[in-house]
């Protein structure tokens, strides 16, 4: 009795050739959500920017032209935030449905589900490079002046992925027992966006309620690509290493946890 | 060399939770967190042992809740098991739900991609083979239309071919032989005895009895998530048989004799048997119950319940006095798989011609549970069906025929 061939999923002497797999995996499920989502739209791939770009719109409108609040550079400034809030936001929404939405990707043996939420993480970074570009128009126009700190951007971004999809494997966990988390989510997130400086100054904040607002780890993303893309500062290396540091510790307890998630959500229907 | 799939003691237990258990995060924190915890638990599957060698297929039957489902699950590692040890050779492939991954706003080329690289195939090997996928599922001309405007027929098909392509060293099916029709099943059925003779093992898990016998070489009858009997085909599956007919023989209520319309008595738990959840109000013969051979005959079955059922399969056979069966058709396998039964109804067969030797037979007629688990109704030797002819002959056929006689002369026909 002989086999045709070695089969990568099962036999772990190749990780190598597992890794690959998981690559070409990544990539077609990316690129079937980014398919399924531009055929909806007409606009296409235009949408990725008219959203935040409409945005934008309303904050300059509301807090340059109703309320006056005096930020230097404030497109630049309210775009750079809004890009790295929704990349956050819409990964987080969509992966904590996640577990429900795949039912028949999970069913299938050998399915690596964990990949499903890296998945949806991806999607989104790539709509935020993909609106990158324009950023750099907002920057170039209001006079900011790029500097080799810039370099660290790609830094930035994978810790924001690896944050970002530690969230959601808890997140579409916790989705399975109780099917109301998303929803909970929404409001939740909504909270979340007043208290992360996107269209005002962290520096209005009151320093005896800075103990409070500063463990949103939003806070110091947000800001940290600030000062690499508008005032070409070192970024807060304390706050990023801290972040870093218990994502690297909850990263393994949210995986886990969804992949015991997933498969009780098969089972239990 | 071992079993492609070695099974050993298999258990799988299952919580049993809160009638209350709280589904939103607002009742779990209004209530608590106390009633999270489950109430008690049951094994769907215990005790179970079977192995598969590499090219053997192994057909599990049982009713529904018998644990089928759950031993696909645990086999295809989507479950973990509670007890024992189950070892797998190779790559495992699936035939679950066919077609419920795909998109529908996505192309089948889109689908059959993303499908054949989910189900563990490199990129490179599906590009490979997408040619060979696409000309088996007959689709060439529609690949590149979205999914959603296919008919049903065409995404299992399309599913199905994805998945019998993609070389796994076991597969899992669930319930398969109706994709497509008649042309693309007994297709179907031929890659699977090639994927076989490639040493690939499959475990079918089957509603149909009579399909395990047809083309498995082991059968496994679950019942309640225990093994009740496992081996040989024929024998598994007869056994099963008769069970079900006892079981339909307990449900059977006691009832007084009914005539029929034309005034044969039906007596219950004789000729009769069933739960009577559904009844068979009359069976009407087409034109006549005395027909020549090769004449037409059409079989009306007037029904009724006294709720509406969701689904049931209708069953005729012709069988002689003797009890030995000359036919035995039903609307399941032959592609009816959704009968509504209303109040009161009426179901139709008509064969164009019925070849049938002279001679006396009856027609029996059943209702049956949509899992075949027990009969609502069944008419045993109840109506009768004569059959008249002009040539005598022994045996059950008699198709029209005609000798021809040459000897070195121009043929002589003598057509009858």
């Amino acid at each position: 009795m002989s086999f045709k061939k070695p089969s990568f999923l099962f036999r772990q002497k190749f990780p190598l050739q597992k890794l690959g797999y998981l690559y070409d995996l990544l990539r077609s499920l990316v690129n079937r959500d980014m398919k399924i989502m531009y055929k909806r739209s007409t606009l296409g791939i235009a949408w990725t920017l008219i959203s935040p770009l409409l945005q934008l719109l309303v904050f300059i409108f509301v807090f340059q032209i109703i309320i006056k609040i005096d930020i230097p550079q404030y497109s630049s400034y309210v775009f750079t935030g809004l890009l790295v809030w929704n990349w956050f936001q819409t990964s987080l929404f969509q992966a904590t449905g996640i577990i429900i939405a795949s039912r028949p990707l999970i069913r299938q043996p050998g399915f690596p589900n964990a990949v499903l939420p890296i998945v949806v993480v991806t999607t989104g970074l790539i709509h935020f490079v993909l609106a990158l570009p324009v950023l750099f128009v907002f920057l170039l126009v209001d006079g900011v002046s790029l500097t080799p700190i810039l370099l660290v951007l790609p830094l930035l971004q994978i810790i924001q992925f690896a944050f970002t999809l530690t969230l959601s494997y808890f997140l579409a966990s916790l989705n399975v027992t109780f099917r109301d988390t998303q929803h909970t989510l929404g409001v939740l997130l909504q909270f979340l966006f007043y208290l992360t400086p996107i269209f005002y100054e962290i520096g209005n904040i009151p320093d005896r309620y800075w103990f409070i607002y500063g463990l949103n780890p939003m806070v110091h993303i947000v800001t940290s690509y600030r000062q690499i893309l508008m005032w070409g500062t070192q970024p807060d290396w304390l706050a990023l290493a801290i972040i870093s540091g218990v994502v690297a510790i909850l990263m393994p307890l949210g995986y886990n946890l969804f992949k015991r998630q997933s498969l009780r959500f098969v089972e239990e229907i | 060399m071992g079993a492609a799939i070695l099974v050993e003691n298999l258990g799988k237990r299952f919580h049993r939770y809160h009638a209350k258990k709280p589904v939103t995060l607002m009742e779990a924190v209004l209530s608590g967190l106390r009633r999270i915890q489950p109430m008690d638990d049951f094994w769907a599957l215990r005790g179970i042992s079977f192995e598969v060698a590499a090219g053997e297929m192994l057909g599990v039957i049982g009713h529904n809740g018998a644990g089928k489902s759950t031993l696909l699950q645990v086999l295809g590692k989507v479950a973990y098991p509670n007890e024992g040890r189950i070892k797998m050779r190779g790559r495992v492939g699936a035939l679950l739900d066919l077609g419920a991954g795909f998109h529908g706003d996505l192309t089948g080329r889109e689908n059959v991609f993303v499908a054949a690289i989910v189900a563990g195939l490199r990129r490179s090997e599906a590009t490979r083979r997408f040619d060979q996928i696409v000309e088996f599922a007959e689709l060439e001309g529609f690949i590149d239309n979205p999914v959603r405007t296919y008919s049903s027929g065409m995404m299992m098909r399309l599913a199905f071919s994805v998945a019998v392509h993609t070389d796994p060293d076991i597969l899992l099916v669930d319930e398969f032989l109706s994709v497509g029709d008649l042309a693309f099943q007994s297709k179907c059925l031929n890659r699977i005895e090639e994927m076989k003779q490639q040493g690939c093992a499959i475990v079918l898990v089957s509603h149909d009895a009579g399909q395990v016998e047809r083309l498995c070489d082991r059968a496994l009858w679950l019942k309640k998530g225990t093994v009740a009997a496992y081996g040989e085909p024929t024998v598994v599956v007869g056994q099963y048989t008769m069970e079900m007919r006892s079981k339909t023989q307990q449900r059977t209520p006691n009832r007084p004799i009914q005539l029929t319309a034309a005034g044969t008595e039906l007596r219950v738990n004789e000729n009769r048997f069933g739960s009577l959840e559904a009844e068979i109000t009359d069976v009407r013969l087409q034109p006549q119950a005395i027909l020549e051979s090769g004449d037409a005959l059409c079989i009306a079955i007037d029904y009724q319940t006294h709720q509406p059922l969701d689904s049931a399969i209708f069953s005729i056979a012709i069988s002689q006095e003797n009890g030995d069966i000359c036919l035995d058709v039903n609307t399941l396998a032959m592609g009816h798989s959704y009968i509504r039964l209303q109040e009161r109804g009426t179901l139709k067969l008509t064969f164009d011609r019925l070849d049938l030797q002279a001679g006396q037979y009856f027609v029996d007629v059943g209702i049956y549970r949509q899992d075949w688990s027990y009969a609502y109704d069944y008419h045993w030797h109840v109506y009768p069906l004569t059959i008249e002819s002009r040539i005598s002959s022994k045996g059950l056929l008699q198709p029209p025929m005609r000798w021809e006689v040459s000897q070195g002369s121009p043929v002589q026909s003598l057509t009858l």
